[in-house]
């Protein structure tokens, strides 16, 4: 029915695999909206997004894992439900996830076998190993395919698994943000196999938010905006970065709160030289950051790009390689994270489960946890009685819906469990505030509290640092903004960049 | 296609519903027990009077118990404490044995009068406490597990134990390996009901102690605070080494505080079984109680019920020791199924794993 609209959209040769009208729906949360994409045999389509963007969502309905709620999915012009990873694979269709699946002790060759275990016409042992020589040799892979794969550097376990994928029988290729686990050397290497990979007429489908992979390796391209395809299939030598970047990000907000009446103070927050020891992929150093009481510094960027590593740093959970952090004017380079707390530093970490909370203890304990802890209480006994009153004053304050002071914390909804966070952290000796992803997980109204609650934490003089992956946040609440890549912050001459330059600077190519 | 089998957590587990699920494990075991000993030979008209009459009910079977009871609620409070701050005291037993030597060296050497069973007391935690020391250290400095560290140290500890009975510390009196039995100034008072002793005083004091110190004070606050989610302490700013050291050595030096208790209170020499089942019985008595202290004193009465009524069947009707573990493993085994499945709810969800697709 629609393949005739759809194959006069992407041009003169028909589209091997056509997704349309895909609808998905996570309990309340809309995830994919009428979201169409297709893919032509001998093209690397890329599909951009930001983070929650539904990529991945939309992959996995295409590889069988989720079934759609609507809409239909077209293989060589016939529809064609896929129920499972197997399915997708028997029509062509196999994917790389960015955790591999592999079994560390087993050799590559073992790894391959394993996978064709369930295919009867790859069971005899000499065709397996033909059909490996043969697609080795045609896509121009070496691999040390009789070595433990644990044994063996990332980028070559990710050509056995692409070599894995092929030999079961893939026509079709989605590589699921292939070069986030990559050094840039492995990367620029990836991107040509990938190009050969399409001259020899197969489907590749490229999942990243890198501008420059998109423009580098890719075709055509697709951005998926909260759930919605905001661009189809453009053809990547007619479209320009910046108009690519802006589509990823969005449309300027609509209402900023306002913040004329907030008058900046003193330097609450002076981070200088700062260098984090290498916990991941990427390293913290020479962050330099100065905030001033009553303003809030936004630091935007792609989640995994050193901003934990800062936070940690910042609250005095990790050391400091080199550099110094000053709270209002003292020195708490080596402070520990007591120290810095007495001092007024406050932390919304960005997974209050593990960071923040003890969901086995009650709100009330909860919420008198640093009180408690100060000893403000008394030295040897803590008056329950008396935290519970607490706890009824801030229940109500905040609004924590269905709350008693004596309930577990782990019974609260994320919102409420943020409120209690909200709660402690945000009281008037707070002067310094990092909050990490303060928004995520949370719905509508959970996060209008959020931010009204960091704006007023300003307004009373307290220097925030709002560290977040949502450009809405970041835009709408932020006095200055800085953009952290790599594990290096950047930003413009006069930290106010735009919604188009935060993307570039998002993206890594300025 | 197949129907599914999904363990649902419960979003709040009722008191009652709690309550309910124990008191069935407890007679869903005792049906299992019953079972098992009828199998092994005891007539089945014998079991109600031998297992729960002559242990609970009559006067010396009680006295009985309760003496029973009076290390293992040592033992518990010290795997509680120790579990509250995720920490595996598998080496009570080690812990246990090193009281005690302390307790008799002090017997065998000293004589401090008045205070003679204090000092004892005060020995027998410190060598507790300096046992468990080594696993601890090793945990928090180089990331050893103390499970393993634990269980080996109560090797170490009984081999120290044998070395000692047989050499300096043993009775060139006897052929057997004991110390020379302590001078009246260093038993504990007899309450005058069987052979229980102050010893009962002291676990149920502490017992009570503890149950304060975790509910009320600053101390239990920071305790459970580290114990329930060590990444949000630290965040926190709580000193959680610190917190985590404090609770393991009171854990060993309760455990160590039991071997005194035992050596001065049952015993009266040194002998080469004074930590025997000490690491097991303290685990299954924890957990028994869910690391709660005044549960502890409940279920070590229980679980001493448990041995009194092995004791008995060894005796008249030829069971095997291990009979007796297997009981307590049995019931061990029920009450952690019955938490299990107070916890989580098992339902069946029929058909296809991947929703229905349309379109």
């Amino acid at each position: 029915m629609q393949s005739s609209d759809q194959a006069k959209a992407t041009g003169q040769s028909s589209a091997m695999l056509v997704m349309s009208g895909i609808d998905k729906t996570f309990g309340s949360n809309q995830v994919l909206q009428d979201v169409s994409f297709d893919l032509k045999a001998g093209e690397v389509h890329a599909l951009l997004g930001e983070n929650g963007a539904g990529k991945s969502t939309m992959m996995n309905i295409l590889t069988g894992i989720y079934a759609a709620d609507a809409g239909s999915i077209m293989l060589d012009d016939k529809v064609t439900p896929i129920q499972s990873p197997a399915d997708a694979l028997s029509m062509g269709i196999g994917m790389v996830h960015q955790h591999f699946r592999l079994v560390p002790v087993f050799t590559g060759w073992e790894n391959i076998q394993l996978a064709a275990g369930n295919l009867p016409d790859l069971a005899p042992k000499s065709i397996l190993e033909e059909r490996v020589e043969k697609i080795s040799q045609q896509v121009g892979f070496t691999l040390p395919l009789d070595r433990p794969v644990r044994t063996l550097a990332i980028a070559d376990r990710q050509r056995i698994e692409i070599l894995k994928t092929l030999v079961l029988g893939a026509r079709t290729l989605i590589m699921d943000e292939p070069t986030a686990v990559l050094t840039d050397e492995e990367s620029e290497r990836l991107l040509d196999q990938l190009r050969d990979l399409a001259e020899q007429n197969y489907g590749v489908v490229l999942i990243t938010h890198k501008l420059r992979e998109v423009m580098r390796a890719s075709d055509r391209v697709s951005v998926l905006r909260q759930g919605r395809v905001v661009l189809s299939g453009a053809s990547v030598s007619a479209i320009d970065q910046a108009g690519l970047s802006e589509a990823m990000i969005g449309a300027p907000a609509v209402e900023q709160p306002d913040r004329t009446a907030r008058e900046f103070g003193d330097v609450l927050l002076k981070v200088s030289g700062l260098d984090l020891p290498r916990r991941s992929r990427v390293s913290v150093n020479g962050t330099t950051l100065a905030v001033r009481a009553g303003s809030i510094t936004g630091i935007a960027g792609v989640g995994g790009n050193g901003q934990q590593e800062l936070a940690d740093g910042l609250v005095g959970l990790m050391k400091l390689t080199n550099g110094t952090i000053q709270l209002a004017d003292k020195d708490v380079t080596h402070a520990s994270v007591w120290e810095r707390r007495r001092l007024g530093l406050r932390y919304i970490p960005s997974d209050r489960g593990t960071s923040a909370l003890s969901g086995g203890l009650s709100i009330a304990e909860n919420l008198a946890a640093a009180t408690v802890r100060a000893g403000q209480y008394g030295s040897i006994f803590v008056p329950f009685g008396k935290l519970a009153e607490n706890a009824v004053d801030a229940i109500s304050k905040y609004a924590i819906a269905g709350a008693e002071p004596a309930r577990p914390v782990r019974l609260l909804s994320g919102g409420n469990a943020q409120k209690v966070v909200l709660a402690r952290e945000l009281d008037d000796a707070a002067r310094v505030i990092i909050a990490h992803s303060p928004t995520r997980g949370l719905d509508v109204a959970a996060c209008q509290f959020v931010h009204d609650e960091l704006v007023r934490a300003a307004t009373r003089g307290a220097a925030v640092v709002l560290i977040s992956e949502d450009i809405e946040e970041i835009l709408a609440l932020s006095d200055h903004i800085f953009v952290m890549s790599r594990g290096q912050l950047a930003s413009t001459e006069n930290h106010k960049p735009d919604r188009r330059q935060i993307g570039e600077l998002m993206l890594g190519h300025v | 296609m197949f129907d599914r089998l999904v363990l649902e957590r419960r979003q709040s587990v009722s008191r009652k519903l709690s309550g309910g699920v124990f008191a069935g494990s407890i007679a869903v075991s005792l049906a299992f027990s019953g079972a098992i000993l009828v199998a092994a030979g005891v007539p089945a008209s014998a079991l109600f009077d031998e297992v729960i009459v002559q242990v609970f009910f009559t006067a010396s079977g009680l006295a009985q118990t309760l003496t029973m009871a009076t290390p293992m609620v040592l033992f518990g409070l010290s795997a509680a404490m120790a579990l509250r701050l995720r920490f595996w005291n598998i080496g009570i037993e080690g812990q246990v044995l090193l009281g005690a030597i302390f307790a008799s060296v002090v017997a065998l050497y000293a004589d401090f009068g008045a205070m003679q069973i204090p000092v004892m007391m005060v020995a027998a935690a410190f060598g507790g406490a300096i046992w468990i020391a080594i696993p601890l250290i090793l945990r928090e400095r180089a990331g050893v597990s103390e499970v393993v560290v634990c269980l080996l140290l109560s090797s170490i500890a009984y081999l120290l134990l044998q070395h000692l009975l047989f050499g300096p510390l043993g009775d060139p009196a006897k052929n057997f390996p004991t110390s020379k039995v302590f001078d009246p100034v260093s038993h504990l008072t007899s309450l005058g009901f069987g052979n229980t002793h102050t010893g009962l005083i002291i676990a149920i004091v502490l017992a009570a102690l503890f149950s304060i110190i975790l509910q009320r004070t600053r101390l239990g606050f920071f305790g459970r605070m580290v114990g329930d989610n060590p990444s949000a302490a630290q965040a926190n700013g709580f000193p959680v080494v610190l917190t985590t050291a404090v609770f393991i050595l009171i854990s060993g030096a309760t455990a160590g505080l039991a071997g005194g208790v035992i050596v001065a209170g049952t015993e009266f020499r040194l002998t080469q079984y004074v930590g025997l089942h000490a690491t097991f019985s303290g685990i299954v008595v924890a957990v028994l109680a869910r690391n709660n202290a005044t549960g502890v004193m409940i279920s070590s009465f229980f679980v001493a019920g448990v041995f009194v009524a092995g004791n008995t069947l060894k005796v008249f009707y030829g069971m095997s020791e291990g009979v007796v573990l297997v009981i307590q493993g049995v019931v061990l085994l029920t009450v952690i199924s019955g938490q299990f499945l107070s916890t989580f709810k098992l339902t069946v969800t029929p058909g296809d794993t991947t929703l229905k697709r349309q379109g």
